[in-house]
């Protein structure tokens, strides 16, 4: 294995430092570009703040939220093309918004009134779950079976740092390397698994390293700096698409909210951690980037800002109005045709309703 | 003028099937594990890679659970995948897969991704196998819904049946008695598929019902025909699906005799046998002459091969059961 | 403008209740949605809540430092364009979803369930009836359908042929009435203590030609009420107690000359009042006679006194009204008891309490004009006397054949309570008290 490919795997990949300044020797990225990114970076936050208030006025059932690591979320969804498919996990409302979706789409899974509020056929979005990993191999399917038909279709499948833990993410990787499927394996190591730390989890030099073991190019990136992770992920797209196979992307980052908001994150660390990350918000660095290379101004900052209160206030409505579930829906997709014992079954729950409505 | 039928093992009948299927429709393909090259460890899938190409018949790695998730995400993208999980246990790896992803998908995405994919499992003893290569385990798949389970028992219908739930938009775990893939009959190929959730009944009957499926159908069949000569008019139904299950065919014949045995293979603790059974009971209860009897395997793990079988329903124990079924010595006397 | 009331909503698992820190926002502060206006802490955690309306505040709920329950009012504010409120009370937000909900509804009313095959818990649907070909008619393929294995068993044991009932459960279920009430093959010996039923045979076999005699039908009688709660009793006897019979004629000649030396004097006591006095007295003797049978505690339970049964005919059939402590009562109280009672009974007034109380039946069927009767016992009682006719007939007194008042008692009881010799002794102690009433006297 070649120096300059473990290295890849071992040192994040930079563009922006920590300060909002371009890196010496990197190239300049395309500044409309990133213009573009950070206003889609204001409309991840602002969905990751507005779907958390949602919760706390009990609107939503549970919000795992992606505060902080809206810079993965973004990058991950714009650099795919229409054709290409995104395997989210449950905490990427964001990136599955950033893919085209309508939010309240996205959260009716969490307001409890389907498993899946969006088509996933037309957006080629996979539908969120909450087994770990286990859609990974769905990704390796679909990408090959493009493969097998000859079409043009590149997969990113996300995960966290705790999945690659289970045996899914190895046989998924495995197998992807093996058939050379085009999938971008995305991990967003935010660093804990509800309550366990990495360091638990993985003594992996790294888990973009692990890539190794499949055969396949494994590269860190810095998960708050949106211009590298736009480099690299396009980079590993661009691999998948020419015939090149998988690459597993591992994003450095940080989940600043609790698991979810019914999580109590004190109960396994500290405060003083939480701020460095905030310190590291991935909005105010490329901002400061943006501010200083002439690109962003501020009627340009409320442009945006108006954008996304326009997108809170369709989220709260759409939240908050009123819906009826259908218990008949409980029986209808179960098989392309109810069984004998289904109808049986729908009939008397109708039955049921019928009597209590009655009453 | 009739032809012979042709003699066909059900490895040969499964085969055929699968050629005819994949020859039909180009997005059905076929993998698992050693299926391409070697034709699988029982030849079901003898010379498929060659005829068809390894773009449609091939060889993955050895992960279970990888197997049926990339038949997952296959079918999500337009392609009727037909895996093979190598022996009955070797399935519980993929348990997470097929419980929360096979059976879930079209419930979860209101049939917009639908599973047109079917999981062939060899399963059930009687070959003298070593441990883990002899299990039951079509319960756990029967209890988990938006799963179909077919269990064919003749090899015609292991033909049919399979042709049918290859094209069947819902997934389909179908169970092949492996110890019948060595055992020939005549098989009709061009006879009309067989549609999934119907029983048949095997042998009309007027005293008492057989009810089983997969390997115990021919056990049951051979249990009739001695009960016949000892005077005993005895039905078989043969299930072929486990889910949907056909409560009309069971339950009108149970109507009509009165007395029933159910026998199955598995372990009998929680298994199929006693959902028939309660089911039987709840529908047919009014024209029951005595409690519906089972005869399953005993509640431990699958035996060594010299004491299969104790294990294993046969003949004796069936027309046991049978005779436990509360038969009168004499008719009572009838209004003249 | 209308004012919105907001409550503190939950906040963590299973929390009931947080401490309000500090308030963000004073009265009259116009606030934006999703402002923060109050800091509270739980147990778990210190938590901004945002404030689900725009407006202005109106009222705010508690001074800092206070305790605020989950679900009580937080915040007031006048919001012109008011939005539905959830209230929940309950485990409050779990890790992945919303947690429990406190109370229950309320029960919805039962639907009324079909029994019988298939599918005996669900109703039927068009799709389910259309494949419901269970019902059993008489000729159609199935077997009749039957209520239970064990109402299956009643009917072979009585011999009954099924295919011959029309069943009155649902669907045409046979039910165990159905077969109870059937006649079989063979004729039963059950003769009823009363008279003939003056209202005909409720039994009805077939369609309006009878199916075994091709007879046409000329009445149909509905089993219902009075009718309905004999049957019960008298076939809930006879299928229970295992009943022996025992009989004596009794020279009442004595007894005779003895009332109509009293009747000089004034109205004598009846005949029955009589009897009646001396049976009570017996069953103080033979305490067996005058007990029941309780087989859940495996007891037969001996009661102390008597509520005597007067078996009486009236036009809905027969009753059997008790006069309570007969043993408190001497002959004149008996008999004018028994005569408010026979009265009532005929009139309908009886007291269903009257009717259901008694210890031991006396049953008078001589003045139906016969001799002899082996009664069914009033269950759950254990023993029945009957009294026939008294009526002259030749006996033999010292070698010589002489005209007496004889009557037949007839003492049908419980085998299971007592043996013959308890039940002879019984009977003879009244026969004699009635052949010898004088003496009698002394045993009284």
């Amino acid at each position: 294995m070649s120096a300059d490919l473990l290295a890849r795997a071992m040192t994040a990949t930079r563009v922006l430092d920590e300060a909002g300044r371009l890196l010496r020797g990197v190239e300049t990225p395309d500044g409309a570009m990133l213009l573009d990114g950070y206003r889609r970076l204001i409309l991840a936050r602002r969905l990751n703040d507005q779907a958390g208030a949602l919760v706390r006025q009990g609107r939503l059932a549970v919000y795992p939220s992606s505060r902080g690591q809206e810079a993965c979320q973004i990058a991950c969804a714009t650099v795919l093309a229409d054709r290409d498919w995104l395997f989210p996990t449950y905490r990427d409302a964001a990136a599955i918004c950033a893919r085209g979706v309508d939010p309240v789409e996205v959260l009716t899974l969490l307001r409890g009134d389907w498993h899946c509020g969006y088509d996933p056929v037309e957006h080629r979005v996979a539908p969120q779950a909450t087994p770990l990993a286990t859609q990974l191999l769905h990704a390796v399917g679909v990408a090959h079976a493009a493969t097998l038909r000859g079409e043009d279709t590149v997969v990113m499948a996300l995960c966290g740092d705790g999945a690659t833990s289970e045996g899914d993410f190895h046989e998924a990787c495995n197998f992807a390397a093996v058939f050379a499927a085009p999938v971008v394996f995305f991990v967003q190591n935010n660093k804990y698994a509800i309550s366990v730390p990495l360091a638990r989890q993985s003594v992996a030099p790294s888990l973009a390293a692990k890539a190794v073991g499949y055969g396949m190019p494994g590269i860190r990136v810095d998960g708050n700096d949106l211009a590298a992770l736009n480099l690299v992920l396009g980079e590993a797209v661009a691999r998948a698409r020419s015939g090149g196979g998988p690459s597993l992307i591992e994003a450095d980052t940080y989940r600043i909210e609790a698991h979810t908001n019914a999580d109590d994150a004190t109960r396994y660390r500290t405060d003083d951690e939480v701020a460095e990350w905030v310190a590291r918000d991935p909005l105010s660095r490329l901002r400061t980037y943006l501010t200083g290379v002439g690109v962003l101004d501020e009627s340009q900052e409320q442009e945006f800002a108006a954008q996304a209160e326009e997108m809170a206030a369709q989220i709260r409505a759409g939240v908050g109005a009123e819906t009826s579930v259908n218990p008949d829906d409980l029986f209808a997709h179960v098989y392309t045709s109810l069984t004998p014992q289904l109808i049986e079954q729908r009939a008397a729950l109708r039955n049921e309703l019928t009597l209590e409505e009655a009453s | 003028m009739i032809n012979e039928l042709p003699k066909m093992t059900m490895a040969q009948a499964i085969n055929a099937a699968l050629r005819d299927a994949m020859t039909a429709d180009e997005s059905v393909v076929m993998f698992g594990e050693d299926v391409g090259t070697l034709g699988g460890v029982f030849r079901v899938t003898d010379g498929l890679t060659r005829d068809f190409g390894e773009n449609r018949c091939f060889d993955t790695p050895l992960a279970e659970s990888g197997i049926v998730g990339l038949a997952i995400g296959m079918a999500m993208n337009g392609m009727r995948p037909v895996v093979e999980m190598q022996f009955d246990a070797f399935a519980y790896p993929a348990f997470e897969q097929i419980t929360s992803h096979v059976a879930k998908m079209s419930n979860r995405t209101r049939g917009r991704l639908r599973m047109p994919l079917v999981i062939r499992i060899p399963y059930a003893g009687g070959i003298g196998g070593v441990e883990h290569h002899c299990d039951s385990s079509e319960v756990y798949y029967a209890h988990t819904p938006g799963l179909t389970v077919v269990a064919p028992a003749t090899n015609t219908d292991a033909y049919g049946l399979l042709r049918a739930s290859i094209e069947s938009p819902d997934p389909v775990i179908f169970l092949e008695p492996k110890r019948q893939y060595f055992s020939r009959e005549e098989v009709d190929l061009t006879s009309a598929v067989p549609p999934i959730g119907r029983a048949v009944v095997r042998r009309p009957g007027r005293d008492a019902t057989l009810i089983a499926y997969g390997p115990s159908v021919p056990v049951a069949i051979t249990a009739a025909e001695q009960a016949a000569a000892e005077g005993r008019d005895i039905g078989v139904v043969d299930l072929r699906s486990i889910v949907p299950f056909d409560d009309e065919t069971v339950c009108a014949e149970v109507r009509r005799t009165g007395r029933a045995v159910v026998v199955a293979e598995s372990a009998g603790f929680a298994s199929v046998a006693s959902e028939i059974v309660a089911r039987v009971t709840e529908r047919c209860f009014h024209h029951l002459e005595a409690p519906i009897g089972r005869v399953t395997g005993f509640d431990i793990p699958y035996p060594p091969p010299k004491l299969e079988r104790h294990f294993l329903p046969g003949v004796d124990r069936i027309l046991d059961a049978v005779d436990a079924l509360q038969w009168e010595p004499t008719a009572a006397p009838v209004m003249s | 403008m209308t004012l919105q009331t907001f409550t503190l909503p939950d906040l963590g698992e299973g929390l009931a209740e947080a401490d309000l820190i500090r308030w963000l926002v004073d009265a009259g502060d116009t606030v934006a949605v999703d402002a923060p206006v109050a800091e509270v802490e739980t147990a778990k955690a210190t938590i901004e809540v945002p404030s689900p309306f725009s407006g202005v505040v109106a009222q705010l709920h508690g001074d800092a430092g206070a305790t605020i329950a989950v679900g009580s009012p937080l915040i007031s504010i006048d919001d012109g364009a008011g939005s539905a409120e959830e209230e929940r009370t309950g485990s409050g937000n779990v890790l992945i979803g919303y947690g429990t909900t406190a109370g229950s509804p309320s029960r919805r009313p039962r639907g009324s369930r079909p029994t019988g095959d298939p599918a005996t818990s669900t109703p039927s649907t068009p799709a389910t009836a259309a494949r419901d070909t269970t019902a059993h008619r008489s000729g159609s393929p199935n077997r009749p359908a039957v209520q239970s294995p064990i109402v299956r068993n009643l009917a072979r044991n009585r011999g009954i042929d099924l295919e011959s009932l029309v069943g009155t459960g649902p669907g045409g279920l046979i039910t165990r009435p159905d077969v109870e009430s059937a006649t079989p093959s063979s004729d039963r010996t059950a003769a009823i203590a009363a008279a003939p039923d003056p209202q005909g045979s409720a039994l009805a076999v077939g369609a309006d030609a009878d199916r075994r005699t091709g007879l046409p039908v000329r009445d149909r009688v509905p089993i219902r009420g009075v009718r309905k709660a004999i049957i019960s009793t008298l076939t809930r006897s006879r299928a229970e107690i295992p009943d022996a019979t025992t009989w004596v004629d009794v020279d009442a000649t004595a007894l005779f000359d003895w009332r109509t030396s009293l009747s000089e004097r004034g109205e004598a006591p009846g005949v029955l009042a009589i009897l009646a006095r001396f049976v009570v007295a017996g069953l103080a003797r033979f305490p067996e006679l005058n007990a029941r049978v309780d087989t859940d505690r495996q007891e037969i339970v001996l009661l102390d006194g008597v509520n005597l049964g007067i078996a009486a005919q009236t036009e809905r059939g027969l009753v059997v009204p008790a006069v309570r402590d007969a043993h408190k009562l001497g002959m004149r109280g008996l008999h004018a008891e028994i005569k408010r009672l026979t009265a009532a009974a005929r009139e309908g007034s009886v007291t269903a309490g009257e009717l259901t109380s008694g210890s031991f039946t006396l049953n008078n069927y001589g003045i139906l004009g016969v001799d002899g009767s082996a009664a069914i016992i009033n269950h759950p009682e254990v023993a029945i006397l009957g009294l026939g006719r008294i009526m002259p007939r030749p006996w033999v007194v010292d070698g010589a054949i002489v005209v007496r008042q004889i009557a037949q008692l007839s003492l049908v009881f419980d085998h299971r309570v007592c043996d013959g010799g308890t039940a002879g002794g019984f009977l003879r102690f009244v026969a004699d008290a009635i052949e010898n009433p004088m003496s009698a006297l002394a045993e009284l």
